[in-house]
């Protein structure tokens, strides 16, 4: 299994070399791919499956590196392509943008670099922030209550799905470092 | 806890200003849609990004590859198909209900029942001489020469020679076999023999009148070899002057038939003669 060893090394590698504008495209792609499946019904073995909600994810990965403009468009765009659902228009932009903005305050306040505790319970809380703001904004346009459970099973999915991708969405650069932006 | 400056995110107020632009935007975006006359402008976005981005019928790629769609698909088929015998099924028991309330009115002797056997087929002669198949079912189970064998489709054919535990079944494949059939919805009656290619050939046809294509073929009845009403097959066509007809029983498996007893119609008693009463002559008596 050397070659495959080999293989991830050289991925890692590639990784660190590339540029914050290069990690952001791909982790545009991503979210893009995990979103396109979204929108089709998902099931597994008959089973329905909860999906994360992956603009939210790529908003508190990107939100680590600071305020820019390109993670900004990115995650309104999103946001757009979310709303196609049934959402009222700028529902979810608005979700993805303020956890942005959310994520970018947390990591300028806190050094989440050296203490694993807040680096583990900070996206847990920014997540959660997001759903509730998702919710509440569904409650208000619909004008009831709308159901808890879907979302919260969209909430765990979504922290499983932090979990495994959220090194995709590190730009290479630190909000409370003074260097390394996009846009 | 740790705590830095926010140094970094002041000396960015261009980008922060544009943070809150956007957020601002998106909230008058949101505003703007509660008023039905602009929400109802943006729907036909909203249906056109839907038919772009949505194919709700379409599975997912998860669905393709687990092969839960194409069960999903067969499932929705079986269902239709469920439902649109239930209809039949409804029709039928009406239907049956009302011929019995008919041959009660009519006073009608129904098709005598019997024994029946189902027998598991050990054995099969598709040679040049006869086409026939042995059951495992002779005269220990009851099984008499004459029983008439069918399948879960349809007529299979006749026994005509019974051991003690097997039976020898003479399909109506065979040229020999001869079956008094008619047609469903003609009601012409004609006489079916086994073809050479595995159809069946129609013969003593009446004189005025003709099969209609794809007619379901069913035994008459007539002679008392079958009883009336099992399904034989379906016109297949007119070559010459020969009908050909689409075995049913092919359609369906061969493993195992059901043998049941031909109609038994009993013999007519003779015409009782009565005695002529005998006169008596005049003056006898009292």
């Amino acid at each position: 299994m050397n070659w495959l060893s080999g293989f991830a090394d050289s991925i890692a590698l590639r990784w660190e070399a590339a540029g914050p504008r290069s990690r952001l495209i791909i982790g545009a792609l991503v979210v893009a791919l995990i979103g396109m499946v979204g929108l089709t019904p998902k099931s597994f073995f008959g089973v329905p499956l909860a999906w994360p909600y992956v603009g939210l994810i790529a908003a508190v990965g990107w939100g680590r590196s600071g305020m820019a403009f390109g993670p900004m468009v990115l995650l309104v765009l999103f946001g757009f392509a979310q709303d196609a659902s049934q959402a009222p228009w700028g529902s979810h932009g608005l979700a993805n943008l303020l956890i942005f903005g959310l994520a970018v305050l947390v990591n300028q306040t806190f050094d989440t670099e050296r203490t694993p505790f807040l680096s583990f319970i900070l996206p847990v809380v920014t997540l959660f922030s997001g759903i509730a703001l998702v919710w509440v904004t569904a409650s208000i346009s619909s004008g009831h209550i709308v159901r808890v459970t879907p979302m919260l099973t969209a909430y765990f999915a979504t922290l499983v799905v932090h979990m495994l991708i959220a090194p995709l969405f590190d730009l290479g650069t630190r909000a409370n470092m003074n260097r390394g932006s996009v846009g | 806890m740790p705590r830095l400056s926010g140094k970094g995110y002041r000396q960015r107020p261009l980008r922060r200003y544009g943070f809150f632009v956007a957020v601002a935007g998106l909230v008058a975006l949101l505003l703007l849609q509660t008023s039905p006359r602009l929400s109802q402008g943006v729907e036909p976005i909203r249906t056109a990004a839907s038919d772009q981005l949505f194919h709700v019928t379409r599975p997912s790629l998860m669905d393709r590859l687990s092969g839960a769609s194409a069960k999903e698909r067969q499932i929705l088929e079986l269902e239709a198909r469920v439902r649109e015998l239930a209809q039949y099924k409804a029709l039928a028991l009406t239907m049956a209900e009302r011929l019995e309330v008919y041959e009660e009115i009519l006073n009608m002797q129904g098709e005598p029942g019997g024994a029946e056997v189902t027998a598991r087929i050990m054995a099969e002669t598709n040679g040049p001489f006869a086409e026939a198949l042995l059951a495992n079912a002779g005269a220990t189970n009851g099984v008499i020469e004459g029983y008439f064998a069918e399948n879960d489709r349809g007529l299979v054919g006749r026994v005509v020679q019974v051991g003690q535990r097997s039976s020898r079944i003479l399909k109506v494949t065979d040229f020999n076999s001869r079956v008094p059939v008619m047609g469903e919805a003609s009601g012409l009656r004609a006489i079916m023999f086994g073809g050479r290619d595995g159809f069946g050939r129609l013969t003593d046809l009446p004189e005025q009148g003709a099969f209609l294509p794809n007619e379901r073929i069913l035994t008459s009845g007539e002679g008392g070899l079958f009883p009336r009403g099992v399904v034989v097959g379906h016109v297949r066509g007119v070559e010459g002057k020969e009908i050909r007809v689409d075995l049913a029983m092919l359609n369906g498996q061969l493993s195992y038939v059901r043998l049941k007893p031909a109609i038994s119609i009993p013999t007519p008693e003779a015409f009782p003669v009565e005695p002529e009463p005998v006169e008596l002559a005049e003056g006898d008596g009292s």
